[in-house]
C-alpha cells in the first residue's frame, strides 16, 4: 500500500490593512505590504498534520505564486509538512479562479498518488472561496467544503467529515481521493517545531515547477486562461470605525437604532 | 497513581540541560509554597515544593498548575537554596510546547508575535498610532542619545498608550534626545520566554539585537519593566547597549533640573512596585526618589512594598490566561490600598495597571485612581494636567 | 484563450436565477436575487427565469411565480432530497447548455458557492464571487459585478466579456426582496435530467441545526458589560429578535450573571460577527480585541467619555436599561410593518 498522501493548498497574502490601490494605475500595490500565510490555510495545514499525527501520512504543501511565497511558506515545513511544491512562473500570473484551479489541479496530477487535498475556507485577499470546488472539478473528485473534523476509514479509502452549515453541522462520507476546504478557526494551528525549523527554513529543498514542468495548456493559465477581467478598483476605508453618534430623544434614538439593526436580522 | 511515576525523559533533559543542578538544590523545605501569592488567594494552593520534587524526579502530570506561576520572584527570595523556581516552571512549559499540550489560547499568542511582531493580534502598521498628534521622532543614532522602546502593550492598549503619551510629553518638554523604531519595533519576546518557548525567544532576541546593532543603538529606555528585564537579564551577548527603565531616566531628568514640577497633586499616594523592578531588578528606590522631588505630598507605603511587593498577577504570561475572580492577586492589592485610604495608586508597569484597574472596578473602590508614574508627573508639569 | 462552451454570440438575453429552498420555502437570498434580476431587466425584452432543483419543488416554484418571475425551470428527481454538489452540478450544467443564458446568478451560501465553483469550471466560464452589487448593460449584455477583497478594504468591478454564462454569486442580504405583482401567465417548466444514485458524490450521515453555542460563529452579538448591572433579560430578548447570541465582558461573568463561555475578549472568545452591540461596556482593550473584527459595532453607554465610542460605528449616549426596551419595541414595529 502506498503512503497516505495529503496535499495542503496554501497561499501567501498581504496584510489587508497595508494594501493600497494606486490611484493612477488602479493596480494593487502589494509590494509595500507585509505578507503572511493566508490565515485559513493555517487551519488547513493543522488538520492535515493532525491526520499525520494519527497515522502514517505524508503532508505536502502546494502553492501557486511568485518566488516570494517560498520563504514564507517554509513555515509550513517547520510546522510538520514533509514537502513543499511551488508552482511559479510568470505565465501563471494574473490568474482568476478558473486559471488558478486549473494550474493547481495540474500540479496535483503531477505530484501523483494524492489521497486528500485540503484547502482553506477562503483567502484573505480575493476571498472567493471558489478554489476548492474548482480544483475538485478539474480533478473530477468529490468535495466537502467547510469541514471541521476528519475521520479516515481503517483502510484509508473513505473519509468522514463534519461540515459546518449556518447554525449547525452535517456529517458527510466521501470516497477518496477528495478535496476539502476547512472552516476558518476550526482548530488552533500548532506553532513551529523548533527542532525542524533550521531544516525547514534553510536546508529543505523546495520543489519549484514552472509551466513546462507541469503539463498545462498555455491557453488555460495565467491572464490568458482567465475569463474575469478587473474593470475597476477602489480603496474602501473599512478598518476605521465611523463613530457616528446618534442624537435625539429616546424614542427617536430607538427608531434610528432599529433601522440600523434591522438589516442584520437573520431569518431562520 | 501509576501515571505520576512515569519518568518524562524530555522533562529530565530539559531540567538537566537548562539548569544543570539548579532544581536539584531543592531540599524540600517548603518556604516557596509558604510565600507564593497563590497560597494567599487560592484554596487549591499551588504546592511549589511538590512541583519542584516532580521536576527533580522528572515526573510530569501536574496539569494546569504549570501555567500558574507569574514569575513574580517571591519564592526565589525566600528559598534557602536559591532554586530558580520560575525558571523551572518555564523549562517545564517548554516541554509542553514540545509535546503540543499547552493551554489553548497560547499558541495564537506566539503566532501573533511571529506575524505581527506583537502578542496582541494587532496590525504592525498601526504600531505608532499611540503617538498620533505628538512629536515622536524615529531613532537616528547620529541625533539621539537613546532609543525609546515603547513595547507592545503601550503601543496598542489605549490605557497603556496614555502612559506612553505622558512619558513622551515629559521627554519633549525636558529636551531629551530620543527616538523610536516606529513600525519597525517588534516584540521584545519577554512573554514568549515566560510562556516557556525559549528557542523562539532566542530567535527573537537575536533578530532584535541585530536590528539595534544596525541602527547603532547604545542606550535603550523601556516603558515596560518586562522589556527592561528581557533586555538586561535575558538577551544573549548584549554588550553594545545598556537598557534602563523610564523611571530611572525620569529620576535623572529631575535630579539634573530638566523637569520643573509646577504643582503638587493633593491626593493621598502610594506606590505599587512591579515585581520586575523590585525583585528581579532591585530598582525600588527610584520611584520613591522621584516622589521625593515633590514638596509636601502625602505618601504612604503599602504593607507589601519594595522587595516584598505583591505581584499583580499579570506576569509570567498570565496576562493571556484567565484567572478566576477570587484568585486575582490584584484584588488583594486594591484592598490593601483601600485599607490605607489611598487615593492615587502609582505604578510603572502597563500590565500592573491593567490588572489593578480591573480589580479596582470589580471591588468598586470609587475614590481610588490607578496611575502610571509618568501620568502623575505630567500632571505636575503641564498646567492643564493630563490630556 | 480559455473558451467557454458557448460565447456571447450564442447566448440568449436571459438572466437565470438559481433558487434555493428549504422546507417548501424560498430562501431570502433567492427572493432578493429575483427582485434584482427583475430590476436589472425591467422595461427590456430580456427574460428572467428561475432554476430550481429538488425532489419536490412545487411549492417554492409557485412562490417564485408569486414573486414576479414569469418562468421557472424545475428539475425534480427523487435522488435530489438534499443538495449534493455532483448531482446538482450535473443537472444545472445540462439546463444551462440548453438554455444558454447570458447571465446566471446564485446566492453566495455554502451550497451556492459549492455549486457555482464547480459549474463555472465545467462551463469554462468566469465566476464572480460574493458580489455586493450587480449591473447589467442591456445593450451589450455585459454583467458588471462589484466584489470586495482584503477584508473589505478593496472594492473591485469584474466583467467576463468573452465568456458565457456570466456567473456571479451574491452575498446574502445584499439585495432586498421587493414586492412585485405576480405574473398571470407565469409558467413552471419541468425539465427531465437523467440522474441516478451514482451521481451523488457523498453520503450524508447526519445533519443537525441549532442548539450548540458557538459565539465565535454568531453573526449577531449582543454584548453586556458591568453597566447592565446583571440585567441580561432584555439583552437576551434583543438577541433572540435579531437571531443572535448574547456575550459579555468579564465582570458580569465574574459576578455570575452569565456563563463563562460567553465571555468575549483576550481571555474569552474572539468573535467576528457582522454586528456587535455593546451595552454598558467601557471598552477596555482586553474586551475590544474580541470584537475588533466585527463588521459593524454599535455602542450604548451612559458616559460620553467612554473609550468604547472610539471603537464603534454608531454610538448612543444613554442608559441602556431605557434604550434596549425601546429598541426592542421599535424593531418589533419595523418587522410588523414590513410584513404587512
Ligand atoms: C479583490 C479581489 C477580488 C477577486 N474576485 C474574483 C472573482 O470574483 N472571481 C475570480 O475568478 N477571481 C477573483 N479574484 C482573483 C482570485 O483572487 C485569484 O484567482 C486567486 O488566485 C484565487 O482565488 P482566491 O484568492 O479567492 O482563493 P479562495 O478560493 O478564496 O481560496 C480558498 C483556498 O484555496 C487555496 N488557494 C487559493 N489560491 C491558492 C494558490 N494560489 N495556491 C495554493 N492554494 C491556493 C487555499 O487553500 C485557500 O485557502 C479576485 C482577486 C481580488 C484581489
Ligand atoms: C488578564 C486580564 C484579562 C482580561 N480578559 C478580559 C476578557 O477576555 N474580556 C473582558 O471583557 N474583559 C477582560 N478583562 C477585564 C478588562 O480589563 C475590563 O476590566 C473589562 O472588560 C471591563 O468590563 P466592562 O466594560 O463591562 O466594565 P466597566 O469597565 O466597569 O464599564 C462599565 C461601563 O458601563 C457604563 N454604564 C454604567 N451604567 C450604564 C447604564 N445604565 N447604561 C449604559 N452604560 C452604563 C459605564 O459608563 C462604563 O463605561 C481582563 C483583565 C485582565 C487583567
Ligand atoms: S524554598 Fe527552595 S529549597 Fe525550599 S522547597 Fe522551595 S525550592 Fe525547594
Ligand atoms: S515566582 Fe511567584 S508565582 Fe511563581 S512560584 Fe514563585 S512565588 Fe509563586
Amino acid at each position: 500500500m502506498h503512503e497516505f498522501h495529503i496535499v495542503v493548498c496554501m497561499k501567501v497574502v498581504p496584510k489587508a490593512e497595508e494594501i493600497r490601490v494606486d490611484p493612477e494605475s488602479l493596480l494593487l500595490d502589494r509590494e509595500n505590504a507585509r505578507s503572511e500565510i493566508n490565515p485559513p490555510d493555517m487551519n488547513a495545514i493543522e488538520h492535515a498534520l493532525r491526520i499525520k499525527d494519527q497515522c502514517r501520512a505524508r503532508v505536502s504543501i502546494l502553492s501557486m505564486g511568485p518566488p516570494l511565497f517560498e520563504s514564507i511558506l517554509r513555515v509550513g515545513l517547520a510546522m510538520g509538512a514533509d514537502d513543499f511544491y511551488l508552482l511559479s512562473d510568470r505565465a501563471f500570473a494574473g490568474a482568476d479562479t478558473l486559471a488558478t484551479t486549473y494550474t493547481l489541479a495540474r500540479g496535483i496530477d503531477k505530484i501523483g498518488d494524492v489521497d486528500l487535498v485540503i484547502c482553506g475556507e477562503e483567502s484573505a485577499d480575493g476571498a472567493t472561496g471558489q478554489v476548492p470546488a474548482g480544483i475538485a472539478e478539474w480533478l473530477g473528485w468529490p468535495q466537502v467544503t467547510l469541514a471541521t473534523e476528519f475521520q479516515l476509514s481503517d483502510d484509508y479509502t473513505v473519509c468522514t467529515a463534519r461540515r459546518e452549515i449556518p447554525g449547525g453541522y452535517e456529517v458527510h462520507r466521501v470516497k477518496l481521493p477528495a478535496v476539502f476546504s476547512v472552516k476558518t478557526a476550526s482548530n488552533e494551528p500548532r506553532f513551529m517545531d523548533f527542532d525542524r525549523k533550521p531544516w525547514a527554513m534553510e536546508e529543505a529543498g523546495v520543489i519549484v515547477w514552472s509551466r513546462s514542468d507541469i503539463e498545462v495548456e498555455d491557453d488555460l493559465i495565467g491572464l490568458k486562461g482567465s475569463p474575469t477581467i478587473v474593470s475597476g478598483l477602489e480603496q474602501a476605508e473599512t478598518r476605521a470605525r465611523q463613530q457616528h453618534m446618534l442624537e435625539g430623544d429616546p424614542e427617536s434614538i430607538a427608531a434610528q437604532l432599529a433601522e440600523i439593526l434591522a438589516p442584520f436580522h437573520t431569518r431562520n | 497513581m501509576i501515571d505520576a511515576l512515569l519518568i518524562d525523559d524530555g522533562l529530565q533533559d530539559e531540567m538537566m540541560g537548562v539548569f544543570g543542578q539548579a532544581a536539584w538544590a531543592c531540599f524540600q523545605c517548603g518556604a516557596c509554597t509558604a510565600t507564593c501569592p497563590w497560597g494567599i488567594v487560592s484554596e487549591r494552593s499551588l504546592s511549589i515544593r511538590e512541583m519542584m520534587r516532580r521536576a527533580q524526579l522528572s515526573v510530569g502530570g501536574a496539569g494546569g498548575d504549570v501555567w500558574l506561576c507569574t514569575d513574580c520572584g517571591q519564592c526565589l527570595q525566600s528559598c534557602p537554596r536559591g532554586v530558580p523556581v520560575s525558571r523551572v516552571f518555564q523549562a517545564w512549559r517548554g516541554q509542553l510546547w514540545k509535546k503540543r499540550t499547552v493551554e489553548s489560547g497560547l499558541t495564537p499568542v506566539l503566532w501573533s508575535v511571529y506575524w505581527n511582531g506583537n502578542p496582541l493580534s494587532q496590525p504592525p502598521s498601526e504600531r505608532m498610532n499611540w503617538a498620533d498628534g505628538l512629536d515622536v521622532p524615529l531613532f537616528d543614532a547620529k541625533e539621539h542619545e537613546y532609543l525609546l522602546f515603547v513595547g507592545c502593550t503601550a503601543s496598542y492598549d489605549p490605557r497603556a498608550q496614555k502612559a506612553a503619551r505622558a512619558l513622551v510629553r515629559i521627554l519633549n518638554t525636558s529636551g531629551s534626545d530620543y527616538g523610536v523604531l516606529g513600525e519597525q519595533e517588534r516584540c521584545c519576546g519577554e512573554c514568549v520566554l515566560r510562556m516557556g518557548h525559549r528557542p523562539y525567544f532566542e530567535d527573537i532576541a537575536r533578530a532584535n539585537l541585530e536590528q539595534f546593532r544596525k541602527a547603532g543603538v547604545r542606550r535603550v529606555v523601556t516603558i515596560s519593566p518586562h522589556c527592561y528585564d528581557a533586555f538586561n537579564n535575558h538577551y544573549p551577548d548584549r554588550k553594545e547597549f545598556v537598557s534602563i527603565h523610564y523611571s530611572q531616566l525620569l529620576l535623572d531628568l529631575l535630579a539634573s533640573g530638566k523637569i520643573d514640577l509646577e504643582s503638587t497633586p493633593s491626593s493621598r499616594l502610594s506606590f505599587h512596585d512591579p515585581c520586575l523592578l523590585s525583585r528581579a531588578n532591585p530598582e525600588y528606590e527610584t520611584p520613591r526618589e522621584i516622589l521625593a522631588h515633590f514638596d509636601g505630598i502625602e505618601f504612604e507605603e503599602l504593607d507589601r512594598s519594595r522587595a516584598e511587593t505583591l505581584c499583580c498577577g499579570g506576569g509570567g504570561g498570565r496576562i493571556f490566561l484567565e484567572t478566576l475572580p477570587d484568585e486575582r492577586f490584584s484584588n488583594l492589592r486594591i484592598q490593601e490600598a483601600q485599607q490605607h485610604a489611598i487615593q492615587t495608586l502609582l505604578t510603572t508597569c502597563p500590565l500592573c495597571i491593567s490588572c489593578l484597574e480591573d480589580s479596582r472596578s470589580a471591588i468598586q473602590v470609587e475614590n481610588l485612581k490607578v496611575l502610571d508614574l509618568a501620568e502623575f508627573i505630567v500632571s505636575a508639569i503641564v498646567p492643564d494636567g493630563r490630556e | 484563450m480559455a473558451v467557454s462552451l458557448y460565447g456571447p454570440e450564442d447566448a440568449r438575453q436571459t438572466v437565470c436565477v438559481y433558487l434555493e429552498h428549504n422546507a417548501g420555502r424560498l430562501e431570502d437570498v433567492s427572493l432578493g436575487l429575483i427582485s434584482k434580476a427583475l430590476e436589472l431587466t425591467s422595461g427590456s425584452d430580456w427574460r428572467v427565469c428561475g432554476l430550481i432543483l429538488g425532489d419536490d419543488t412545487r411549492k417554492p416554484a409557485q412562490e417564485a411565480l408569486a414573486r414576479g418571475l414569469g418562468e421557472v425551470i424545475s428539475i425534480q428527481h427523487e435522488i435530489m432530497t438534499r443538495f449534493d454538489v455532483s448531482a446538482f452540478t450535473r443537472a444545472c450544467f445540462e439546463v444551462i447548455l440548453q438554455e444558454k443564458p447570458a447571465v446566471f446568478i446564485l446566492g453566495a451560501t455554502p451550497d451556492g458557492r459549492d455549486l457555482a465553483g464547480r459549474l463555472a469550471v465545467r462551463l469554462r466560464t468566469g465566476l464572480n464571487a460574493d458580489c455586493t452589487d450587480l449591473r447589467l448593460n442591456l445593450e451589450t449584455g455585459q454583467l458588471i459585478s462589484e466584489v470586495s477583497g482584503f477584508g473589505g478594504g478593496v472594492i473591485a468591478l469584474l466583467e467576463s466579456p468573452a465568456h458565457r454564462p456570466q456567473m456571479s454569486t451574491v452575498r446574502p442580504g445584499v439585495f432586498e426582496q421587493q414586492f412585485v405583482r405576480p405574473v398571470k401567465s407565469g409558467v413552471i417548466r419541468q425539465i427531465d435530467v437523467s440522474l441516478s444514485r451514482s451521481d451523488l458524490q457523498s453520503e450524508l450521515l447526519e445533519r443537525s441545526v441549532g442548539e450548540r453555542l458557538d459565539l465565535s460563529k454568531s453573526q449577531v452579538l449582543i454584548c453586556g458589560g458591568r453597566g447592565m448591572h446583571g440585567e441580561f433579560v432584555q439583552l437576551n430578548a434583543l438577541a433572540e429578535q435579531l437571531g443572535g447570541e448574547v456575550g459579555a465582558t468579564r465582570p458580569p461573568v465574574d459576578e455570575g450573571y452569565i456563563e463563562r463561555e460567553r465571555q468575549i475578549g483576550q481571555t474569552g472568545v474572539v468573535c467576528r460577527p457582522k454586528l456587535a452591540v455593546t451595552c454598558g461596556i467601557s471598552g477596555a482593550f482586553h474586551f475590544v480585541v474580541g470584537i475588533q473584527e466585527a463588521d459593524t459595532v454599535v455602542a450604548i453607554n451612559i458616559d460620553p467619555q467612554a473609550e468604547i465610542f472610539n471603537y464603534c460605528d454608531y454610538g448612543v449616549v444613554a442608559d441602556a436599561h431605557q434604550v434596549i426596551p425601546a429598541l426592542i419595541e421599535a424593531l418589533a414595529r419595523e418587522s410588523h410593518s414590513s410584513h404587512a
